[in-house]
């Protein structure tokens, strides 16, 4: 079962995807855990995390992009270019930072260029950066016109019924996880951090119904595991996307354990439950913008510092790494006033920036890790 | 007792010989494309120089870039711990230290212990480094000790546009095409050289007394350029060759770690 999430979290178009395919079904791709795939499941369609994992040369992303921007959106266009997300029966594009703003532009471009790689459904899904009265009923409306749009386009009714049972069914994920994360930062947890990554990964990539169903499983076997990675340091992982599950063995080595997180590819992945009560639309809004985990939300950083402060003394946090994908000005500006503000508080704390992509600085990336973990003792 | 440690750098491999913590012999040697046959030949350099066999070594440490591939060592400790430990053994008032190795270069604060509390290290280019120093005195046709001597007899250092290390080895051969004295191009160089260094060093939090390690401690140019930058003086080391520092860190652990306690 491990061995599923693992291939599911280093293959795009994986097995689960492709046999949904051959049933006939769609496949929706997003950018952002800020869109409620639940829309999606409720059509009977599969949404799916885009990722950038797997490019390697840089020829469209650099061409349409430039050189001085996040290479996340630029991986992910690459991908596209090549024709990795061919699978893809639609794709939702969200201003999640401007960076991720720039692909839906740019994929636009690179189509009208090639004429090629464009799914038939292409939706910029906007998102607005507080969480306010007013802001709550735009975003209503925005996840309204992006039911009707789905509704129009792939011929299906999206129902409040629908809707609310897919709500039903993310949350029985979001609880599962709460409980694999209860696991993952036992004192002597039977999961390593890159392991806990994969799980993840493959429920933004493979069918929702299978998913709970593997996850369930999974958390029963291991909640009685009686296998013990200790003696190694805990970190917590904190900052830009990584879907890399090579990226946390790295940081790991044979000396530590990320035992804890709050990134997007992570816990912000199940954060929150939504309300099973009420209008289903608005409490998959609200449960969005309400999501304040990233840095994209503005106003938001003291809860957000309280909120990690409150998961480093929980998990028994012993460091936090900080890391950032080069030129990303929303976790590259927010990890300096984490780290003046944890450091404060006696918490020891490391940045580290880095490309996305593939990982070509490991050496250099180990002796940084090992130095920090020298100075935690 | 007698101990060593052994530093395996992108651009040059160091060894200290230590016995009861006072250094016999150190080697310093360029670095080959396989780490091992750097670390193997610089012990056995110094290991002759001290004439102490290798079997006399209680406990060896390694570090630098090559420290897992030693074959001969006890343990691997990074080069930001080992360069901590010695430049407080080469500077005991030392709080901050600022090393320049051949492809990279390191800011670090030091606490009252002399363990490191904070650093950084350049992550983007080369540019800033020892090999960027080396690239320029090829084009300038100088040795490194010649090129850090120039900026004291410089009348108008140039001002170099680029980071880039490319870039700026086409700017130095438009300066020189352009007949503007020697000195100046390298007083530039070293302007540029110590100017990259201060943005890692501003980033850290610069601390009295700052220490500076690695071979490019003995460029004068930059280390001057670097104390106007950082507003505070870089002590001068006397007690032994900057450049050994991280050899001397890694022997020091090996002597704590035989159980010789702290030095």
């Amino acid at each position: 079962m491990m061995e599923d999430f693992r291939e599911v979290a280093r293959v795009l178009n994986n097995r689960f995807v492709q046999k949904w395919k051959d049933e006939g079904k769609k496949v929706v791709g997003y950018t952002c855990s800020y869109v409620p795939d639940e829309i999606f499941y409720a059509a009977g369609i599969l949404p799916y995390r885009v990722r950038g994992f797997g490019a390697g040369a840089m020829t469209i992303g650099d061409t349409y992009f430039g050189p001085f921007i996040c290479s996340l959106p630029k991986c992910m266009l690459q991908l596209a270019g090549q024709g990795d997300f061919d699978f893809l029966d639609g794709a939702i594009i969200t201003p999640g930072c401007d960076s991720m703003r720039r692909l839906d532009e740019c994929w636009r471009k690179m189509h009208d260029d090639t004429k090629e790689h464009m799914p038939g459904f292409f939706f910029h899904f906007g998102v607005p950066h507080k969480y306010t009265e007013y802001s709550v009923k735009w975003f209503v409306d925005e996840t309204r016109r992006l039911i009707r749009a789905a509704e129009s386009h792939f011929n299906v009714a999206i129902k409040n019924e629908k809707l609310l049972e897919a709500i039903k069914v993310h949350n029985v994920t979001r609880e599962l996880m709460n409980r694999f994360d209860e696991i993952r930062t036992r004192k002597d947890p039977p999961v390593a951090g890159a392991d806990s990554l994969a799980i993840v990964l493959a429920g933004t990539a493979m069918p929702r119904d299978d998913y709970n169903r593997l996850l369930g499983d999974l958390v029963e076997e291991i909640g009685k595991s009686a296998k013990k990675l200790n003696g190694r340091k805990r970190l917590m992982l904190l900052g830009s996307a990584n879907d890399d599950v090579d990226l946390v063995k790295i940081i790991e080595g044979e000396r530590a354990l990320v035992v804890a997180d709050n990134l997007c590819f992570g816990s912000r992945f199940y954060s929150d439950l939504v309300s099973e009560e009420g209008d289903p639309v608005e409490e998959l809004a609200k449960r969005s913008l309400a999501h304040n985990d990233c840095p994209r939300m503005y106003g938001e950083y003291r809860e957000r510092l309280k909120k990690i402060k409150e998961k480093v003394a929980t998990a028994g946090v012993d460091g936090v790494i900080l890391q950032n994908i080069r030129f990303c000005d929303l976790h590259g500006s927010e990890n300096g006033l984490f780290e003046r503000d944890l450091e404060k508080e006696g918490i020891p704390c490391m940045r580290l920036e880095r490309e996305y992509g593939p990982i070509v600085e490991s050496g250099r990336m180990r002796m940084r890790i090992d130095a920090f973990l020298e100075r935690l003792g | 007792m007698i101990v060593a440690g052994c530093d395996v750098g992108s651009l040059t491999s160091k060894a200290v010989i230590m016995r009861d913590g006072r250094i016999l012999n150190s080697a310093l040697i360029k670095s080959k494309a396989k780490p091992w046959e750097s670390a193997d030949e610089v012990m056995k350099s110094a290991l002759e120089g001290a004439g102490v066999s290798m079997k006399e070594i209680v406990f060896c440490v390694g570090t630098g870039y090559g420290r897992d591939k030693m074959k001969f060592i006890n343990e691997a400790v990074t080069e930001i711990a080992c360069h901590g430990k010695g430049a407080r053994w080469l500077l005991p008032t030392a709080m901050m230290v600022i090393d320049i190795g051949g492809q990279d270069c390191k800011a670090m604060r030091l606490d009252r212990d002399g363990r490191v509390v904070k650093f950084m290290t350049n992550d983007k280019c080369a540019s800033g480094t020892g090999r960027f120093l080396e690239v320029m005195a090829r084009v300038l046709g100088v040795s490194l000790e010649e090129l850090g001597e120039m900026s004291a007899r410089a009348q108008a250092p140039i001002t170099l546009a680029s980071a880039c290390t490319v870039w700026a080895q086409a700017d130095v051969i438009a300066h020189l095409n352009n007949r503007v004295p020697i000195e100046d191009i390298a007083a530039g160089v070293n302007n540029a050289m110590a100017s990259r260094m201060a943005v890692l060093a501003n980033s850290v939090g610069v601390e009295r007394d700052v220490c500076m390690t690695g071979g490019v401690a003995k460029n004068d140019g930059v280390v001057s350029t670097l104390e106007k930058l950082l507003g505070v003086r870089i002590k001068r080391i006397r007690r032994y060759d900057p450049q050994m520092a991280g050899a001397i860190g890694a022997a020091l652990f090996a002597h704590e770690k035989a159980g010789g306690g702290l030095r």
